[in-house]
């Protein structure tokens, strides 16, 4: 039978168990994935529910984005479980001392919670089209529309009440959602690498910074594909969010790895070994300066100069795309370079990367991009766009 | 209102109404069909037991010893209980093996090496068949010795703790084992062992580990790896049996166990252990 | 029923979105109760049944005593033997060496037929035949093996020898002779005839005075027998040997061996006192394969009792020196100083051979 697992190379002494990685890429992408629905969600709140009106532009965007990655996320878990097909066994006997029995509750719960906000927040579209078009798709909207096609001032003072709700809702459960990712890791005692009370606090900053990163990148591409002015304000709010929850994330991860060393529990000589030679690049390099404290810095320097217009979005792209790279690295330092640290603390093992197959870098690419595919698609279904620009603001 | 939407109402009320009572329903019933066994088992005197012919498990309180003087690196254990367990003829995938200790003089950590070290793997002649290399002959060493490792069958398994389906689980005499038709692969639980005890089982897509042979140890009969072990390293037995070999282990012996800074109280007692045994 | 009235008041789509929404929770729970197994939760947070499905596998490994019923002899020979000592706590089992009786294991490289699940039915269970690789599991010496279990370098102990050919692997202290015996005995009468060549150095009657031949008198039948036919192989060479037997047939040599054997030994002349003080030299190292002083010994080893002392002398330097190989003679010809093998060869000159 040929070899249906790729053994790890490795230093030092390591359990002979673990010489096959337990989790791999696709545990990578799925905190990923989650941190982005958490994160888009967050920015779509505050406009629901916090009122920062300069984000009316995003507002429903970021609801679709979340809703898209929503959906794909279960897949990677599905892909990588041993049999996806009893997956289902975690929801109907939930375990409830582990942490990841709370998956299936809390996003079943999340998807239904955004399926509903977004039904909610399109409904007066989908009544119009529903009226309006004649063909299979009029067809479609209006069962959508549960065969009511009231947008009396009653109906939609509901509407509001409901959405109002949801989103208010939707905060804890987001945090929930990917709050718990952290806890997985952070409440193990077997490695000292993710063993921390401040990782699902981390996980879930770190998500939330990835979402904005998102949806700046999503906004000011969405606008150059349609051709439109590119509302500034909305911008240089995220670019303020994003730069608020980024400083307080790096003080965060900080605060980890400083108190896991200064701790000093045993295994530390090899975290110690590993963090000064294989992960400088990864972590120090990548993670923390290109990923964090350069955006730190450029968005710092463009609004102490009150940097306006074209130059302040391309700093706020630039720093959003930074940002995005620093939690896709967060995650696979974490993942990745834990499971890379043996639990024994004497050994050190080299990740099999794999191109192909279920566990492979193009099975964790597709798993990433099929949400934007799906959001292209959506939204030309549910257009989210609110191009009328405040006279008060920019543009660029 | 007209009598129309009237009755539409009424109608709609009732079948929101039927609805919401129907799922209520259902709730209260999931939670009893939960809580009725437990109460059951409370109020009724003889509890019922797993049918397994012959054996009653709440007779027994299953324990293992390691008398790490005396392994003598054999590996006829290894080998056996993958004879016995179907285990992957493969240098990766382990229910039981032995670690080897070498300190050599002048340095501060000893040298450790098991069945997945390179060295060792050339040394044997398949990838199914085990043994130790002959090394580190030209060093001067000073203290050398063999710990054979298993699963240590917690009594507060964070195995257990961390399954998400309760595919894993502790039987009343003390073994932890897996349902393999339940289990979904996810690998939470070879994450959180710190002992590396479990593994994938990559022909069935669940975890595995050791079972102290449950197959074997409900008929009468000892594990694999203690039936084979020539030197009675390891040894098992009943602690509700005084006589049996592992109370008199433990009885006779200052047993130590591995990593008890975990709270996870293991139930393999070891005799022999070293500052340098992780 | 301020539900009820909420409900009522509430718009249309509201209505219909939460009907849809009970409906699916019905659906959801149903679907939980007829996919989860009957017994989940009869004794804690799991599958009641697997524990039952999981002490119902069949064991492989089966014990001695399943062995016994068919294999008297063998079991025979272990059970009083060193590799059955519980009372020291060593034991070594069966199916330790030959893998477990209800099972199959074609991973060992033993010759094995597996053809059903069962031993003996259609399962052949593995006989080692690399017993070097087999023995030296636990046998070789290795760094971290404790003291108290016997090891040796195998390339000293044995060169390239299998460890059958002076161990019985059930029981590894008796000696094996069994292999070399002999298929069938020569004639004495003939041998006579043919053996009139021999006296030059082997002296009359066998009983030689000194170099170059040793004594052949009352020598082991098999032992003379292998001995000749080395000569002939070449796996032994000897420059006045090798020639001499090298146009005798298989019969010839077996009847020349049967004439020697059947002769008496008579007392080597060597002074008493120097018998004695060589009593107490290492001569304890050689009684296993060559017997009590030297006499009653395996066939493999010749017996050395009344042995012209100059030979025997002769013989462990050239042991020694790596002249005449030998897997065991050799690594303890070296162990011996000259003052040493002086006494081992007197000791065993003088002692009383039949």
């Amino acid at each position: 039978m040929e070899q249906q697992f790729l053994p790890a190379v490795y230093t030092g002494f390591v359990y002979p168990n673990e010489t096959v990685f337990p989790w791999g890429v696709l545990i990578v992408v799925y905190p990923y994935l989650t941190g982005l629905v958490a994160g888009a969600f967050t920015v779509s709140s505050l406009y629901q529910v916090f009122g920062l009106r300069q984000l009316r532009p995003v507002a429903h965007l970021a609801l679709i984005t979340s809703l898209c990655c929503m959906i794909f996320v279960p897949s990677p878990l599905l892909l990588h479980l041993g049999h996806a097909e009893r997956a289902f066994n975690a929801v109907f006997t939930p375990h409830w001392s582990s942490a990841m029995a709370m998956f299936g509750y809390f996003a079943g719960f999340y998807i239904i919670l955004l399926l509903l906000e977004t039904w909610f927040v399109f409904r007066p579209y989908m009544v119009e089209q529903a009226t309006l078009r004649k063909d299979w798709l009029g067809k479609v909207y209006n069962i959508f529309c549960l065969g009511s096609h009231d947008v009396s001032e009653k109906a939609l003072a509901a509407d509001k009440k409901w959405i109002f709700a949801l989103a208010i809702i939707g905060i804890p459960s987001a945090h929930g959602l990917h709050g718990y990712v952290g806890f997985i890791f952070g409440s193990l005692k077997s490695r000292e690498w993710w063993s921390s009370d401040l990782m699902p606090l981390i996980f879930l900053f770190s998500a939330i910074i990835s979402g904005v990163a998102l949806l700046i990148v999503i906004y000011i591409v969405s606008c150059k594909l349609r051709r439109v002015p590119v509302d500034v304000a909305c911008v240089k709010g995220m670019g303020y969010t994003l730069w608020g929850f980024v400083m307080f994330t790096l003080l965060l991860e900080g605060v980890e790895f400083g108190s896991l060393t200064y701790k000093g529990r045993e295994g530390i000589d090899m975290i110690l070994l590993f963090v000064t030679t294989r992960l400088v690049i990864p972590f120090f390099v990548l993670q923390f300066t290109i990923g964090a404290v350069v955006p730190i810095l450029i968005l710092s320097f463009m609004f102490w100069h009150g940097t306006t217009g074209r130059r302040l979005v391309t700093g706020i792209l630039l720093s959003a795309l930074l940002v995005l790279f620093n939690v896709i690295m967060m995650r696979f330092n974490v993942v990745i370079g834990g499971q890379e640290i043996a639990k024994t603390g004497k050994g050190l093992l080299y990740f099999p990367w794999e191109i192909f197959g279920r566990e492979g870098v193009l099975a964790a690419a597709g798993v990433l991009t099929a949400p934007f595919v799906l959001l292209s698609l959506l939204v030309r279904l549910l257009p989210p766009w609110h191009d009328e620009i405040d006279p008060d603001h920019a543009t660029a | 209102m007209d009598d129309r939407k009237l009755l539409e109402h009424k109608v709609a009320r009732r079948s929101v109404l039927g609805g919401l009572a129907a799922s209520l329903a259902a709730g209260v019933a999931a939670t009893a069909d939960t809580l009725a066994p437990k109460v059951a088992q409370a109020a009724t005197a003889p509890a019922e037991v797993p049918s397994i012919p012959g054996y009653d498990w709440s007779k027994h309180a299953w324990a293992y010893g390691v008398d790490a003087t005396k392994c003598i690196g054999c590996l006829r254990c290894v080998e056996a209980c993958k004879a016995e367990n179907d285990v992957a003829r493969d240098p990766h995938h382990f229910r039981t093996w032995v670690e080897r200790y070498v300190e050599i003089e002048g340095e501060e950590t000893a040298r450790i090496d098991s069945q997945a070290d390179p060295v060792n793997i050339a040394a044997s002649s398949s990838e199914g068949t085990y043994r130790f290399a002959d090394r580190y002959k030209d060093e001067k060493v000073h203290k050398a010795f063999f710990v054979p490792k298993l699963c240590n069958h917690c009594t507060h398994p964070a195995c257990v703790q961390v399954c998400p389906t309760g595919a894993t689980f502790k039987t009343d005499d003390g073994v932890v084992v897996i349902d393999h038709t339940y289990c979904i692969g996810c690998q939470y639980c070879v994450q959180a062992c710190p002992y590396g005890a479990r593994f994938f089982n990559a022909e069935l897509q669940v975890t595995d580990k050791c079972t102290w042979c449950y197959h074997r140890i409900t008929k009468g009969l000892q594990p694999a790896c203690v039936e084979v072990c020539p030197v009675e390293a390891r040894i098992f037995g009943d602690r509700n049996d005084k006589n049996s070999a592992i109370s008199k282990f433990i009885a006779d012996n200052r047993v130590t166990v591995l990593r008890p800074e975990t709270g996870n109280a293991p139930n393999v007692f070891y005799v022999g252990l070293d500052k340098e045994v992780i | 029923m301020l539900i009820a009235t909420g409900v009522c008041t509430m718009p249309k789509h509201i209505r219909r979105l939460l009907l849809l929404i009970a409906a699916f929770a019905v659906l959801a729970v149903a679907t939980r109760f007829i996919l989860v197994d009957k017994s989940f939760y009869q004794f804690g947070h799991y599958r009641g049944a697997a524990v039952a499905e999981i002490a119902h596998d069949k064991p492989k490994y089966q014990g001695t005593e399943f062995c016994r019923s068919c294999h008297a002899a063998p079991y025979a020979a272990w059970s009083t033997g060193v590799h059955n000592r519980p009372l020291i706590g060593k034991t070594v089992k069966c199916e330790v060496c030959h893998g477990a009786g209800g099972g199959r294991d074609a991973e060992q490289d033993y010759v094995n037929a597996t053809t059903g699940p069962i031993h003996p039915a259609n399962l052949k269970l593995t006989v080692p035949r690399d017993t070097r690789a087999v023995c030296t599991l636990c046998h070789e010496r290795i760094v971290g093996r404790p003291v108290q279990q016997a090891q040796v370098i195998p390339r000293d102990h044995a060169a390239d020898e299998q460890c059958t050919l002076c161990h019985n692997p059930h029981s590894p202290r008796t000696f094996v002779g069994a292999t070399l015996a002999l298929e069938h005995r020569g004639s004495i009468a003939v041998g006579k005839l043919k053996s009139e060549a021999c006296a030059g150095c082997h002296g009359a009657d066998g009983v030689s005075a000194g170099l170059p031949g040793p004594t052949l008198a009352g020598q082991d039948e098999a032992y003379l027998v292998n001995a000749l036919r080395a000569y002939k192989t070449g796996k032994r060479d000897n420059p006045m040997m090798s020639p001499m037997v090298a146009d005798m047939s298989d019969d010839e040599l077996v009847d020349v061996a049967a004439y020697f054997s059947s002769l008496k030994c008579t007392l080597a002349p060597v002074a008493q006192e120097r018998v004695a003080a060589a009593q107490t030299s290492g001569a304890s190292v050689c009684t296993s394969c060559h017997g009590f002083n030297g006499a009653g010994a395996l066939h493999i080893a010749p017996h050395l009792a009344g042995q012209s002392k100059d030979y025997l002398a002769e013989a462990l330097r050239s042991y020694a020196s790596g002249a005449r190989p030998h897997p065991v003679m050799t690594a303890l010809g070296k162990t011996l100083s000259e003052q040493a093998l002086d006494n081992v060869a007197t000791f065993y000159a003088g002692a009383t051979c039949n």
